[in-house]
């Protein structure tokens, strides 16, 4: 019964701890929960949470099963890459390659233009062209986040895609991204913590973007590590054969002379690569300061080795001709060798229950809901409720959501919205449909926040001096400006009915504040706008320009 | 160090001090602070990053070594078409603008050049090269926003770092401002057709300057900065001088960019511009082919630049840097794979030019990295402090490179 008496409290708190500032209520409240559970309110979601209550829709959104939203799902339907595996965008990858490296070795200039353009024409004529399938995992990632009815599962999604990121611009990971965003982290994302980690291990994608299919027991024999890749040549793949046609098929046997032997053996990855090992220890779990040493980290390395991918199945493999069989410690317990992959299942799980990793994956989590600086109360709550739940996630998230902390006056509207969060919030708050194109999810990249494709393992930044920066910040007000005057190319938006067109000008700026601000608008900028707009006699001009700068303007950016 | 009242009210008033000690919104607060009195640079240094690790061996080639003919018997340059710089290194013809350079003693290079990472992984060594501390893949910001950070005698104006493309690249990242700006010409308020630009941006002023707070303040004051310098200056109104000619494409056009803005004096200390396509896997060419048409439009490009700004360029630092570089031997398909060492070029300012620097390896096997690179005599953290310091005067190498241990100059510069 816990939770019926938080509002309460939180309002206690408000009123002891704030001084001279006015004590929250519903509809402040509403506001708050549809920031930072939400992707932004729409209209009138504020009015229709705060009288649905603030708690109740919150506890919606964490037992998220029962919410049915057979809107998103007709739309999600139409996204090919949702019926499209892994083996099949790798076939396609690999064509691509193929055909560019054909059309590189064309020596003639004008050869090589009407090759390409007859490409060109090849790729345009079929709809499964990777480039386009690529396109839709960004599309579908913004209309998730502007459509779904599951608001706070979205916003986990996109907080755990960003704890294990994974760069789709890596041509090794590429194929297996969107299985890794379907299968790996949305199936997870509500779930237990350790049964996320495993997830991710176990994941192809992970697997290549940090390297660890090429990290191999230092003393592997290289021929049969050879034999072993040779095994696991693509079947399927484009050879040319001996007399110069391109066959499809399995290879005729045997098929290695000593000069491929040795190339294969050349290829062949030769010992330990800590690259995975070392990031699951500071990123996923222990955090940088989680006591591990570099003696650790290759230890953690040695017992993953033979953790990689199946080339015919591309599906994750253990390969035990490349595992380091003998025994290792890792901060202090001891892994014997010989289990096989037992042996890292078990380390997993080891890590996953470490009291640094909690605080280091609830740190995350508050400065995420509450605050860039993570408040120590928000995060001890969470690791409470992490041990009791052993790593449920809906549960530590109550925990957040419940923590006082994140209702102090101080961290309401002060975290500075991110590229996704601004544009998302926008398009919401006018009522805007994102259409299936990748146009917004390529404004959301002009803002800085090219989805999928951070580089390095660290994911994206969640404080305000990653977002923000003039550049940055000039390019969200000319958002604002375009999306205003529904002259922004791949949403629409009926502005009529959220916020009709008036010659009173005061009302028009009171209607923008309830609906886009949340009642949230200052004086400052109240005045701002009711001046700029005066000498305006046209209506729509006038709402234009006022929801602009309402959007483009300073509170907008925060939530 | 002591933040005033003073600090605080510039940043954004005391709305700050509820939120918490935010030591970022410190720093932001203390660099508004200290721009007051200090001048704005006069010098600035320009980065060109090569991405996609270009072969060293093509653009400054070894031809008095006999391996690099033998290795190359299919990318090898026609012999009588090198340029000869001195006895073992000729310039590929198509860098034929940077010649008249290097015979004035204006081009340095420095061979064999890399990192001490091994890794061969473009993500990787980009990322090294970028943050500047190789194998260290936490480092959160970048090596040039590192030495805005704390290099303190000039003032940050908002041009201080500018980097040419859609967003910041990881070598700008960080707590210091920086500017990323695409296109100049394009650069501010987009207004729709009868509107004016110049109302909204005054209205988006105004609307900032009440009501934004903390970082959002300050950082829109600087972009409102930025565009006011940028319609006093008008740089785009500068078209090249001395009969400078770009090449058409980005590159050219962000180069033409950069120069404008530097004599515009707009306090530009470090740019930053790109330009992709180096990595020749497949029949890279020789004189021809596609490296030549990458280096032609280098090697035009910087000497437009250079006749561009032609004295001024005395106050300006051009480094050239690539993530690798690629297999001494030419591979099955007429290209190169991905190696170790490579070349980076360093022009203007005092540059003691006309001289190879860094000590050759030598492309016979057993001289090689790995058997099969050229390898690495200079850490690439040497070339970009001593260009840094060379273009802007010294700088605390301890804060920019981080856990590097030298040496800190080549002796390329006075």
């Amino acid at each position: 019964m816990r939770k019926l008496f938080l509002p309460a409290l939180a309002l206690g708190l408000l009123a002891t701890s704030a001084g001279a500032q006015a004590p929250m209520t519903s509809i402040d409240s509403a506001r708050h929960v549809l920031n930072r559970l939400a992707y932004g309110a729409l209209p009138g979601q504020i009015e229709a949470v705060a009288r649905e209550g603030v708690m109740k829709w919150v506890d919606r959104q964490l037992g998220f099963d029962d919410i049915h939203d057979p809107a998103l799902k007709s739309l999600e339907s139409s996204f090919d890459i949702l019926h499209t595996s892994a083996s099949d965008l790798q076939g396609m990858q690999q064509k691509q390659v193929a055909q560019a490296k054909r059309l590189q070795a064309i020596d003639d200039t004008t050869a090589r233009a009407q090759a390409l353009q007859m490409l060109r024409q090849d790729q345009q004529a079929g709809k499964q062209d990777l480039r386009t399938l690529l396109g839709e995992v960004s599309s579908l990632a913004v209309i998730r986040a502007a459509q779904s009815d599951r608001q706070l599962p979205e916003i986990l999604a996109d907080f755990w895609t960003n704890h294990f990121n994974v760069f789709i611009g890596k041509n090794q990971d590429r194929p297996y991204f969107p299985e890794y965003l379907e299968g790996t982290i949305r199936a997870h994302a509500l779930g237990r913590f350790e049964d996320l980690l495993l997830a991710t291990a176990k994941s192809p994608a992970m697997m290549l973007y940090l390297d660890n299919a090429q990290s191999v027991a230092a003393n592997t024999d290289q021929r049969t590590l050879a034999l072993a890749q040779q095994a696991r040549a693509r079947p399927g793949a484009m050879r040319t054969g001996r007399n110069g046609r391109r066959t499809i098929g399995p290879p005729r046997q045997p098929l290695l002379d000593s000069a491929q032997m040795a190339r294969l053996k050349q290829s062949a990855p030769r010992g330990l690569n800590e690259n995975y090992a070392r990031e699951l220890m500071e990123l996923h779990t222990l955090g940088v300061d989680g006591g591990y040493s570099q003696q650790d980290v290759i230890n953690v390395a040695r017992v993953l080795t033979g953790w990689g991918v199946d080339r015919r199945t591309d599906e994750f493999a253990f390969r035990a001709v490349a595992h380091d069989t003998d025994p290792k410690t890792v901060l202090g317990e001891r892994f014997p060798g010989g289990h096989g992959e037992d042996e890292g299942v078990r380390l997993l799980k080891y890590l996953a229950e470490q009291a640094a990793t909690m605080h280091h994956v609830s740190a995350q989590l508050c400065a995420r809901f509450v605050a860039d600086a993570a408040p120590d109360g928000c995060i001890d709550d969470a690791v409470r409720a992490w041990k009791q739940s052993k790593g449920d996630i809906r549960v530590v998230m109550r925990a957040i959501i419940y923590s006082p902390d994140f209702w102090a006056p101080s961290n309401v509207q002060s975290k500075v919205k991110t590229p996704l969060e601004f544009v998302v919030s926008a398009v919401r708050a006018l009522g805007g449909t994102p259409d299936s194109t990748p146009r917004t999810a390529q404004r959301v990249a002009q803002l800085g926040e090219p989805l999928f494709q951070k580089q390095t393992p660290n994911g994206y930044g969640e404080s305000q001096e990653d977002w923000v920066n003039s550049g940055a910040l000039l390019a969200r007000m000319n958002f604002a400006v375009q999306l205003a005057s529904g002259r922004l190319p791949g949403v629409t938006i009926d502005l009529e009915s959220v916020i009709p067109a008036t010659t009173d000008h005061a009302a028009l700026v009171d209607r923008i504040d309830r609906s886009v601000l949340g009642g949230g608008m200052s004086d400052h900028t109240r005045t701002t706008i009711l001046k700029q707009i005066a000498d305006l006699s046209d209506p729509r001009a006038a709402r234009a320009l006022a929801v602009g700068l309402a959007i483009g303007g300073p509170e907008f950016q925060r939530q | 160090m002591t933040i005033n009242r003073r600090a605080f009210m510039k940043a954004g008033g005391l709305a700050l001090l509820s939120l918490g000690a935010d030591p970022l919104f410190l720093d932001r607060a203390a660099y508004a602070l200290r721009a007051t009195g200090a001048r704005a640079s006069k010098r600035t240094l320009v980065c060109l990053f090569q991405r996609g690790a270009v072969d060293g061996l093509s653009m400054i080639v070894p031809a008095g070594d006999p391996y690099y003919w033998q290795e190359r018997q299919r990318i090898a340059l026609p012999r009588e078409q090198l340029l000869p710089l001195d006895d073992m290194f000729s310039l590929h013809p198509r860098l034929a603008p940077l010649k008249s350079l290097w015979d004035q003693h204006s081009l340095a290079i420095v061979h064999g050049v890399g990192s001490p990472s091994i890794s061969r992984s473009h993500f990787d060594a980009q990322d090294f090269m970028e943050s500047g501390t190789p194998d260290l893949k936490s480092t959160p910001d970048g090596w040039a926003n590192r030495y805005c950070s704390h290099a303190q005698e000039h003032q940050n104006t908002p041009f201080r770092a500018v980097a040419f493309g859609p967003q910041l690249p990881r070598t700008m990242a960080g707590s210091a401002p920086a500017l990323a700006i695409d296109d100049l010409r394009t650069f501010g308020m987009k207004a729709a057709r009868g509107e004016g630009e110049q109302k909204l941006t005054a209205a988006f002023e105004e609307l900032y300057g009440g009501s934004a707070t903390g970082l959002v303040a300050s950082s829109s004051a600087e972009s409102f900065e930025a565009i006011r310098m940028l319609k006093a200056a008008n740089p785009g109104a500068n078209p090249p001088a001395n009969g400078a000619q770009y090449p058409n494409g980005k590159l050219g056009q962000s180069m033409q960019q950069v120069a404008q803005l530097i004599r515009a004096d707009l306090g530009v200390e470090i740019a930053f511009v790109d330009v992709g396509g180096w990595d020749t896997h497949v029949n890279q060419g020789n004189d021809q082919g596609q490296l030549a048409s990458r280096l032609d439009e280098l090697g035009r490009t910087l000497g437009a630049f250079s006749t561009d700004l032609g004295e001024r360029m005395r106050d300006v630092v051009v480094v050239t840097m690539s993530e690798f570089g690629r297999t001494v031997k030419e591979n099955g398909t007429g290209g190169t794979d991905h190696g170790h060492g490579t070349a980076m070029m360093v022009m203007g300012g005092d540059v003691r030019g006309g001289k190879i620097y860094g000590k050759w390896p030598g492309l016979a096997p057993e001289q090689r990295y790995e058997g099969r690179d050229l390898a690495v005599t200079t850490d690439f953290r040497s070339v970009f402090s001593d260009a840094l310091q060379g273009a802007l005067g010294p700088a605390d190498i301890a804060q920019v490179f981080p856990g590097f241990t030298g040496p800190t100059k080549l002796g390329m510069f006075g």
